[in-house]
């Protein structure tokens, strides 16, 4: 609990000084509680998430960085490998690969690779996993792109 | 769907004499009298207890054989520690990292060998045995630990061969928790998520507690067990030794020097002649007919490749085994992950499960399929049986050590015969004893065996009829008969002709279900020709009363049954 909350003591500082360090993820670290985080990440070009921001949400275990934190989606996300409607994520480094080594930012950076490189083989969206296994990577990419602009667009006028 | 590669095909190809003797015979004494089995059979013991034949169907149980070595605790660390000895002199590594490259290659020297002397190199990486450190640290007195980010002095810090730099504390932490997760600790790595550094036991006696270094020596241990293809422990509750098998030598029976007997293959109790898939489908059904298996059987599946009950409780159909095991397979199909979108056909079948069972469809159907295939008469028949006999079998037991501790001493005392002339009833106990067990799994096979192979179900049907009937007779004379003698207040002349009777039913019966094993061992493979031809001997010579009863009175005269069991016996030279 001491290790875990100085740790992340380290990282909340390491955030403050180096905001501007990768202009596509920006950690924020509740008001009250130093456990619970969220982040902003920008959906990397060339994919159809360009454009969007979408939301993440930490909670993080006492035995942190001994164990991984739970991250999940807040904004909607059409990607295999996030569950529709809780915005679970399957990503081994938060499962089984995980190393005390990692950082709530460099999570939010291994999230930002798998948008950009989707596993249909560990689907956690069915519908998605599937027009991608299918080989329909046009069909996938315009549901993406639409609930891109749906969820993850601010709303114009 | 299931990997095999851990279960040794157990079919083991043995000649067949089995059917050469005259059933119809054998068959035709039981309403005799018993007695002409046991003076014809006198002749006969030289040729059983001459048993350097054929060591394959010896009962384990009577007769120690040399396909496997009982190992203590003492044994399994002497030959671990031999086996690292040899690694490290070999390759000229430290005996820590010939530990690593050990436990990577499954125990196995000859692997290790082969492997680093084709490929140092590759070997080296995917282990993670470094030459040299990967990274550089700079000559400031203070390094940065990589997991808590605190600067601190250069005696706080320590690497794998890597050289990338953790504190004490938090080098404490991570491997703490790895030893507390399980088994999984002795593959352990730098905690740099880009590094591949294998972290040894020098690093655990460095930085670990006493009770957690206590614990991953316990994990080595094991492991030298486990992951050993070759070895296994007992599965007897409580029991430490170990058994190292032999493959290739016949059957799989073994038995611990805790006197506990199982399978090696399937560490189930010794199931002879049934084959370790049947085994373990029959216990899986017997599993599901309990009410109380329910609730496991719908919220956990087996590992498809170790086994052990795995839970669900993630929406992900990606599920990873705990460690060691960590397979990776699709909850679905339990498929393995890896290859799971060949074997499927893509993911659309399992998609389709899935539909048909949100619509109700699949259950309905499958269950209706199930009942109509599977009577549930037909299972309680067979279960019954099988039931019965592993009871009778408990019963045998305690008699046995009941007969061991008081009545052998009592009986001696009463006949005035040295217990050391009584030996032929602990064989006789002995015998109903493994009987039993032959017989209950005789009620798995028969359960298993196909409805539409009419011939075979019928002959099986004959041999089982005929093993029961045999064994009801040994195991009656066993318990009753003797009974006379011990409440009797003195010598009984009768006394020999006992002796004479039971020990020749022993031999008869055993040698009935050594050949009874093996003919079902070879899937009853002459069916068709002589059994066939057996079968219809009996039912005409049945239907005929004369001929029957001609037969049988012949057999009473003693020369012609006598005769005939000796055939049986001869068959298994
Ligand atoms: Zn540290
Ligand atoms: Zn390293
Ligand atoms: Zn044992
Ligand atoms: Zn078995
Ligand atoms: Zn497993
Ligand atoms: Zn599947």
């Amino acid at each position: 609990m001491k290790a875990s909350r100085a740790r992340l003591f380290k990282e909340y500082k390491e955030v403050q000084r180096e905001k501007a360090a990768d202009p596509d993820i920006q950690l924020v670290c509740d008001d009250s509680n130093i456990f619970k985080w969220t982040a902003l990440i920008k959906g990397p070009s060339e994919t159809p998430y360009e454009g969007g921001v979408f939301q993440l949400a930490f909670a993080v275990p006492e035995q942190y960085p001994l164990q991984p934190p739970q991250v999940r989606f807040l904004t909607k996300i059409f990607h295999p490998n996030v569950h529709f409607k809780t915005g679970e994520i399957c990503l081994d480094i938060l499962k089984n690969a995980w190393s005390p080594a990692w950082t709530l930012q460099s999570v939010c950076r291994a999230i930002i690779a798998l948008m950009a490189h989707p596993e249909p083989d560990s689907p956690l969206n069915c519908d998605s996993g599937n027009l991608l296994r299918s080989g329909d990577i046009r069909g996938y990419q315009s549901m993406a792109r639409m609930y891109t602009r749906l969820a993850a667009m601010p709303k114009k006028g | 769907m299931e990997s095999d590669d851990d279960m040794v095909d157990d079919s083991v190809s043995m000649e067949d004499d089995f059917y050469s003797g005259d059933y119809s015979d054998y068959y035709d004494d039981p309403n005799d009298n018993d007695n002409d089995y046991c003076s014809d059979d006198d002749g006969d013991y030289g040729l059983l207890e001459d048993d350097d034949d054929d060591d394959q169907d010896a009962l384990v149980s009577r007769r120690p054989q040399l396909g496997y070595t009982v190992l203590n605790e003492a044994d399994i660390k002497q030959r671990q520690e031999d086996d690292i000895s040899k690694v490290s002199t070999v390759l000229s590594i430290s005996r820590f990292d010939a530990t690593i490259l050990l436990r990577h290659y499954n125990w196995s020297v000859s692997k290790v060998h082969d492997e680093w002397f084709a490929d140092e190199e590759g070997v080296r990486q995917s282990v993670g045995l470094l030459e040299r450190p990967v990274v550089q640290l700079s000559n400031a007195r203070e390094l940065t630990c990589g997991i808590c980010f605190e600067s601190l002095p250069r005696d706080y810090i320590t690497s794998a061969a890597c050289d990338h730099p953790f504190c004490r504390a938090c080098w404490g932490g991570y491997i703490s928790s790895t030893i507390n997760d399980g088994p999984g600790c002795l593959s352990l790595r730098c905690p740099d998520p880009s590094c591949n550094a294998a972290v040894g036991q020098d690093m655990i006696d460095k930085l670990a507690t006493c009770e957690e270094k206590e614990k991953y020596s316990r994990y080595l241990l094991r492991s030298y067990i486990e992951d050993n293809r070759k070895t296994k422990w007992c599965p007897a509750l409580g029991c430490e030794f170990a058994v190292d098998f032999t493959v290739g030598s016949g059957n799989f029976d073994v038995s611990c020097l805790c006197s506990y007997s199982f399978c090696w293959n399937c560490t189930e109790e010794p199931h002879r002649p049934v084959d370790c898939n049947t085994v373990a489908k029959w216990i899986l059904k017997n599993g599901a007919e309990s009410e109380n298996m329910n609730w496991i059987l719908a919220n956990s599946k087996p590992c498809p490749k170790c086994k052990r009950p795995i839970e669900k409780n993630q929406g992900c159909m990606h599920m990873t085994c705990t460690p060691p095991c960590k397979f990776e397979f699709c909850w679905l199909c339990l498929g393995g992950w890896a290859e799971h979108g060949e074997r499927t056909g893509g993911f659309y079948a399992c998609n389709r499960y899935e539909a048909a069972k949100q619509e109700g469809v699949y259950d309905e159907a499958e269950r209706r399929r199930e009942m109509a295939k599977n009577s549930l008469e037909k299972y309680t028949h067979y279960y019954e049986r099988w039931a019965s006999n592993q009871l009778s079998r408990q019963k045998a037991l305690s008699d046995l050590n009941q007969m061991q501790t008081v009545q052998l001493e009592k009986l001696s005392d009463l006949q005035c015969t040295p217990e050391s002339q009584l030996k032929f009833i602990t064989e006789a106990w002995l015998q109903i004893v493994e009987c039993r067990r032959v017989l209950k799994w005789t009620y798995a096979y028969g359960y298993y065996l196909p409805e539409d192979e009419h011939a075979k179900r019928q002959f099986f049907e004959y041999l089982q009829g005929e093993a029961e009937f045999g064994l009801e007779r040994l195991h009656q004379c066993a318990e009753k008969e003797l009974n006379k003698f011990l409440s009797g207040d003195g010598p009984s002349k009768e006394f020999d002709d006992f002796r004479s009777k039971l020990a020749g039913l022993t031999s008869v019966t055993k040698n009935y279900f050594e050949n009874l094993v093996r003919a079902l061992e070879n899937g009853l493979s002459d069916v068709d020709s002589q059994a066939a031809a057996a079968c219809s001997k009996t039912t005409s010579s049945k239907n005929t009363g004369a001929t029957s009863k001609g037969r049988g009175g012949k057999g009473k005269g003693g020369s012609k049954t006598g005769g005939s069991s000796r055939n049986v016996d001869d068959t298994s030279n």
